[in-house]
């Protein structure tokens, strides 16, 4: 409730009996003019006899002396003069022995000859009789008589005073009324108010409802996203899946001569090598992959690139360069780079193709000074063609994932999503222009790099075998990963421990000297780098190395300096980093001993 | 709303009650002129004031004197029997001339001739005494002087005269005077 309604309730309730007062006091007032009137008209009738009794008793002083010595010209000019008051009907002057002395009447038969005490008129006269004295002696009375005042005209002074107690009574009936209504327009107010308040959390409940309407068509557009995501995926792996599992079982048959293990061995690495590139680009689309950023010539890739484009492409595309002289270095994972253009010109051909197939087209590769959003300098490198183009309501959707215009089987809808995560991942953007029935322009805009010097990257052929036998630790929570790594390290010529904890794995750790630990970093309880960490504490000298296909963790707050292997691995990635990391760890036990002496 | 009734019907009824009071005025009596004065004495006394020095003691007369010669006879006695001024009653005392005329308060003054009267008047002068005489007697004049005008006995008053002596009329005794002399 608001609190509007309590201070108005209040009032409402107060001012109920209002009209009731109202009436009531107009009836007093009513009662009290009445009243008045009365009062009036009773005070009137004693005043006018008093008034006639004064006057008589003027009379009777002004007319001694007259009456004395039997002048009545002077006393009937005394009762003349009275004659003059329309209110004095008949005044007489009668002498000590009742005889009319002198008189005026203003009609005949008002004055009576001799007077008579004892015969009151009465009706609508006033009479008053006052002593002739002389020397405290009567000698004579007088004999007055008045009319009342017209009623007419008293009812006309009764009615001013009636009115104004009318118009008070009215004017109370009126303010009640007034205090009435008042009280109903406060009545409305409220209701009006409580109406409102009532709309409003309708309103609300509506806003929740519509919100969590809104939330659910999200989570329904998520839904769907990720069965089309899982779709595709579990369409591009059942295909991978079914050359492995169809040449797995060829090698499983006995008498398989030597030709037939060998290729259908070779199929299965290779179908791993494509799940594993499908991964990965799904991580970048994620922007989760592991980037392992170098310094690089943007012209360098492209030119290295080119021979790999020309293959990929075919005979019908022609390609063109353009490279813009003196650009920046960037830094960006080379791998992801040339897959970045690698999907774009795929796209491109297949435009251009689906144009035209048997006619071809022009890729155009550029490179140039370009500058981002938010003015950090960058290098643009432009992918251009001349296929089909895209409409412009579909240019909105080509960076979503599984988004694809190719035909089912043809391609992943992962190429430009993966472009776009690798792009925005490295801190740059990527733009798309195109034209119906022109052609596509795929811009890819990287920052310059802030480094100057790129780190030579000393690579080595194949291992035979392991530099040095060492005793590794293996800590991995999955079994066959765990069964392939010893297998992997064994045929290396490495002698291997398995522990499947980290907790396992201290322990091992501080009862054997083992030259390296290789520990996985996504386990349940402590983790591979919690492991790391541990173990620096308790063991300094036992260098570490992390395996992962993926983890936030690392993505997060790095590896802190310690290698890192990513699954899938092959042999020789493995030899790689155990003997890099076998043969630093040889270089500083002596290092220290040197700065000892 | 009633008419009133004609004028002329009105004059008569107006003219009939007139005659009607004439008519009981004579009827009851016919006082002769000496009567009447002498009432008139007596009466006097009750519109005139004394210096307050000569206020008279309660329950003493006032002496009404009646100097030179009596044209009332018994007549003023009996009309002075039944006054009273004040709870005072009046005495009538008759002296010859103005000889012993200190008690007086009234002195009506009636000498054997014109000369007479004024001797009396003058030996009287500056007292607080109420001097009256008479026009039948001569010019000479009191501070109150009767004479009859249009049959009645009436008279006129030298108010001048009385507030030299001290003594003041009533203003209801000088209004039906006919004529009043006063010292301004």
């Amino acid at each position: 409730m608001p609190p509007l309604r309590r201070p108005l309730t209040r009032l409402a309730e107060r001012w109920q009996n209002a009209p009731l007062a109202g009436g009531l006091l107009a009836l007093f007032l009513l009662a009290a003019g009445l009243g008045v009137i009365f009062l009036s008209a009773r005070s009137y009738a004693f005043q006018k006899q008093q008034e006639t009794e004064v006057q008589a008793q003027i009379l009777a002083a002004s007319v001694t002396a007259a009456l004395d010595f039997g002048d009545t010209r002077t006393a009937q000019e005394s009762v003349d003069a009275l004659g003059v008051n329309p209110q004095v009907s008949a005044a007489g002057v009668y002498d000590s022995a009742g005889r009319l002395f002198a008189g005026y009447a203003r009609s005949p038969g008002l004055l009576s000859a001799r007077f008579d005490r004892r015969a009151p008129r009465g009706g609508n006269l006033v009479e008053a009789t006052a002593p002739v004295l002389r020397g405290g002696q009567p000698i004579g009375i007088v004999y007055l008589q008045a009319v009342r005042e017209p009623l007419s005209r008293r009812l006309a002074r009764y009615g001013v005073v009636g009115l104004l107690a009318l118009m008070a009574a009215l004017i109370v009936l009126i303010l009640g009324i007034a205090q009435n209504a008042l009280r109903r327009a406060n009545r409305a107010l409220e209701e009006r108010a409580e109406a409102l308040s009532g709309a409003y959390a309708e309103l609300q409940v509506q806003v929740e409802e519509r919100a969590k309407a809104e939330e659910q068509l999200r989570q329904a557009q998520k839904m769907q996203a990720l069965g089309q995501l899982t779709g595709g995926i579990a369409h591009d792996f059942n295909n991978l899946l079914t050359v492995i599992q169809g040449s797995a079982d060829i090698l499983r048959r006995p008498g398989l001569d030597e030709e037939k293990r060998v290729r259908f061995a070779g199929a299965i690495a290779q179908t791993a090598t494509r799940a594993a590139a499908l991964t990965s680009q799904l991580l970048a689309f994620a922007r989760r992959q592991p980037l392992q950023p170098q310094i690089l010539d943007v012209n360098e890739q492209i030119v290295e690139m080119t021979d790999l484009l020309d293959r990929a492409l075919g005979e019908r595309i022609a390609i063109r360069t353009d490279l813009g002289a003196d650009l920046c270095a960037i830094e960006a994972d080379p791998a992801q780079l040339e897959s970045a253009i690698l999907n774009i010109a795929v796209n491109a051909r297949d435009a251009m193709l689906g144009k035209d197939p048997s006619g071809g087209g022009t890729l155009t590769l550029a490179t140039g000074d370009a500058v981002l959003d938010d003015g950090r300098r960058a290098v643009a490198i432009s992918v251009a063609d001349t296929g089909t183009g895209i409409p412009a309501e579909m240019l909105e959707h080509v960076f979503e994932p599984f988004f694809t215009t190719k035909s089912v089987g043809r391609g992943t809808g992962l190429g430009l999503s993966q472009v776009y995560g690798f792009a925005t991942q490295s801190g740059g953007d990527i733009r798309v222009e195109s034209e119906v029935g022109r052609g596509t322009r795929v811009i890819l805009i990287l920052p310059c790099s802030t480094k100057t010097e790129a780190p030579e990257e000393v690579r080595e052929g194949g291992h035979e075998g392991a530099a040095r036998a060492a005793h590794i630790l293996v800590v991995d929570d999955n079994e066959p990963v765990g069964l392939l790594a010893e297998a992997l390290m064994e045929e290396l010529g490495h002698k291997v421990t398995r522990a499947h904890s980290g907790l396992e794995a201290l322990r091992l750790a501080q009862r054997t000297g083992f030259d390296i630990v290789f520990t996985d970093v996504v386990m349940p309880g402590m983790s591979g780098l919690d492991l790391a960490e541990r173990l620096a504490e308790v063991l300094p000298g036992v260098p570490v190395v992390l395996t992962t296909g993926f983890s936030d963790e690392i993505a997060r707050s790095g590896t802190g300096g310690r290698p890192v292997l990513f699954k899938p691995y092959r042999l020789d990635s493995l030899a790689e980093v155990l003997d890099s990391v076998l043969a630093s760890n040889d270089r500083e036990p002596a290092d220290r001993q040197a700065g000892d002496q | 709303m009633h008419r009133p009734p004609s004028l002329r019907r009105t004059g008569l009824r107006r003219a009939a009650a007139c005659l009607a009071l004439l008519w009981a005025a004579p009827a009851a009596a016919q006082p002769s002129e000496n009567a009447v004065k002498a009432a008139f004495l007596t009466k006097f006394p009750a519109y005139v004031d004394w210096p307050a020095s000569l206020r008279i003691a309660p329950g003493a007369p006032i002496n009404l004197c009646i100097l030179g010669g009596d044209p009332f006879g018994r007549t003023i006695d009996e009309a002075a029997r039944g006054q009273q001024v004040d709870g005072h009653p009046i005495a009538i005392r008759r002296m010859a001339g103005a000889a012993g005329a200190e008690i007086c308060q009234i002195a009506f003054v009636d000498g054997d001739s014109a000369h007479g009267t004024g001797d009396m008047l003058r030996a009287l002068q500056g007292r607080p005494v109420l001097t009256v005489t008479d026009g039948r007697d001569g010019p000479e004049r009191g501070m109150i002087h009767f004479v009859v005008a249009g049959g009645r006995v009436r008279f006129h008053i030298d108010q001048a005269a009385a507030e030299s002596c001290g003594l003041t009329f009533n203003a209801r005794l000088l209004a039906i005077a006919l004529s009043v002399r006063t010292g301004r």
